[in-house]
């Protein structure tokens, strides 16, 4: 049975008690959360946050970050996920050659301004928003001196791990580096069933977690569906290995992103699933659907969605 | 999606088309994003659909491209694609085979009025992206000959210099010819629907016409083209 957004609303509203059993199961002992103290986001022991990809209008600049920030409390969120690029300047720009500007971006990150992190997560840490993971595109171009930087800079952001999309390949070089730290390396997968180097399946992920026991996975579950994944399967064998979700919905065989409850991704059973079994998964609410709302109106819908499948 | 349209037609209707944001300023339509609703419904609505099955996500809302997703402004395939003949078959089935990180997902659960709408929506951003970049830059110098054989090629089956252009040349300057040819002034404004006038059916195929050729000519080629009318005396 496949409940859709305004369906699930209407269920939860009539208080039907046994549908499906998503709405009967009493609350459940709060599962152990992230460091981090009492958190906005906290609902019935899942921990939530958001990757603020979602907020598709808003470019994704150091410059624009205050607004991030603002955004991030009006969905009430406690925790992020911080792409790089939030905080890292730009030396891109008319007339500055691609390799001019890599090279300064390299050399910035490599003496990046004294406190410049700190103060950044004094930001957040105002706003009462923890960043749980920092999102960073490595790629080859990276020297080891620029990974070892890059998780330094995460770790003065108090964030747990570094996150990205990287193949296999380079995820096996880059495993070395997070335990120096104290962190870990979040593999996060897309649906690209084409390329034996990417992330995509539970075979690659296998793989990829075998590298070191600092890899963690960052399951995206819009992806994971549409690649013909079977979610739930997953974190029953990887839960212990598994930092996080992007939570989000999208349809089997590459199918499109779906508004929660429209696609195939199992939301309501997975969110339970973490909730029942107190894993501290934490749940990374992202969408790629299309809407005529704004954004952080969007947001809420899915929060609330989650929610109501918690309560 | 028919939520923001309603009020969007109604607008239309009362106000002889022309439709502005305060008219419309709704929670649920993000009118700072998606910019205020146009004064052609059926355009608004190809734009919603665009938007609603997730198609700005990747390609843009007017096809500035985020990402790796491919830009539809320069697609060859956008550009010969007939009333969705092309785009249609590639929305249904995707891009599954990629080197990309992302594959372009399938959009096989839509209707067809869904993808003619979507396929509009790309044809009218296109050809708003290409004029204005064609109108942006300076008029480079123009080849006659090339301009003429042009002409004949792509204009001549409507048009002569002989007889509805006769003497064009003097009657504008070469920016303002160029404006003129990428977007004729007889042609603007929304689509006719009366299906009791010949000049509406004639006007509507030019349009359909000259904007099929807006989204495929070259700075060169119009600068040529321009050459050629500017010439004819």
């Amino acid at each position: 049975m496949r409940v859709t957004r305004r369906d699930f609303g209407r269920m939860a509203a009539a208080g039907v008690p046994t549908i499906g059993g998503w709405i009967a199961a009493p609350p459940q002992q709060r599962a152990a959360r992230p460091a981090g103290g009492q958190n906005r986001s906290l609902v019935n022991g899942v921990q939530f946050g958001l990757q603020p990809f979602c907020y598709h209008d808003l470019a994704m600049t150091r410059e624009n970050r205050p607004t991030l920030i603002k955004r991030l409390v009006e969905n009430g969120m406690g925790m992020v996920e911080l792409h790089a690029t939030w905080c890292e300047p730009r030396f891109d720009g008319p007339g500055i050659a691609d390799e001019a500007a890599r090279e300064q971006l390299r050399e910035w990150r490599l003496n990046p301004p004294a406190g410049y992190y700190a103060a950044i997560k004094k930001e957040f840490d105002a706003a009462g928003i923890s960043i749980f993971t920092y999102y960073v595109n490595l790629n080859d171009s990276h020297t080891d001196a620029e990974v070892e930087a890059t998780f330094a800079a995460a770790k003065l952001l108090g964030a747990r791990g570094c996150v990205g999309s990287q193949g296999l390949r380079l995820s096996k070089r880059l495993a070395a580096f997070p335990g120096k730290h104290g962190m870990f390396l979040g593999l996060h997968n897309h649906a690209n069933l084409s390329d034996p180097d990417a992330l995509n399946t539970e075979a690659s992920f296998v793989t990829g977690l075998g590298y070191s026991p600092d890899v963690r996975a960052t399951l995206d579950v819009r992806h994971f569906t549409a690649a013909n994944g079977d979610c739930l399967g997953f974190l029953e064998r990887h839960h212990a290995r598994t930092s996080s979700v992007h939570l989000g919905d999208r349809r089997r065989n590459n199918g499109r992103s779906a508004p929660f409850g429209e696609g195939d991704a199992p939301i309501i059973e997975l969110l339970r699933m973490i909730r029942d079994n107190q894993w501290p998964i934490v749940v990374l609410l992202e969408f790629e659907h299309g809407t005529l709302r704004t954004q952080v109106e969007e947001v809420r819908l899915m929060f609330d969605y989650c929610k109501r499948a918690l309560a | 999606m028919r939520a923001a349209l309603a009020p969007a037609l109604l607008c239309a209707l009362l106000a002889g088309g022309a439709v502005t944001a305060q008219s419309v300023a709704r929670s649920d339509y993000d009118a700072a994003y998606l910019g205020a609703p146009l004064g052609d419904p059926v355009l608004q609505h190809a734009k919603e659909t665009y938007v609603v099955f997730g198609c700005a996500y990747c390609h843009g809302l007017n096809l500035t491209p985020r990402g790796e997703a491919a830009d539809l402004r320069r697609s060859v395939i956008v550009g010969r694609d007939e009333n969705a003949n092309l785009i249609g078959p590639l929305l249904r089935a995707g891009i599954p085979q990629t080197s990309k990180l992302s594959p372009m997902p399938q959009f096989s659960d839509l209707s067809e009025q869904q993808i003619a709408d979507i396929a509009r929506w790309i044809h009218y951003a296109r050809q708003r992206a290409r004029y204005e970049e064609l109108t942006r830059a300076p008029l480079p110098s123009g080849d006659t000959t090339a301009g003429r054989a042009q002409f004949d090629q792509a204009c001549g089956v409507c048009h002569s210099i002989q007889n509805d252009l006769a003497g064009i040349g003097g009657r504008y300057a070469a920016d303002a010819l160029r404006m003129h040819i990428l977007e004729p002034q007889g042609l603007r404004g929304a689509s006719s629907f009366r299906i009791d006038h010949l000049r509406d059916a004639r006007i509507n195929a030019g349009r359909d016409r000259h904007n099929a050729l807006l989204e495929n000519y070259s700075a060169a080629e119009i600068a040529n083209l321009v050459a050629y009318l500017h010439s004819v005396r």
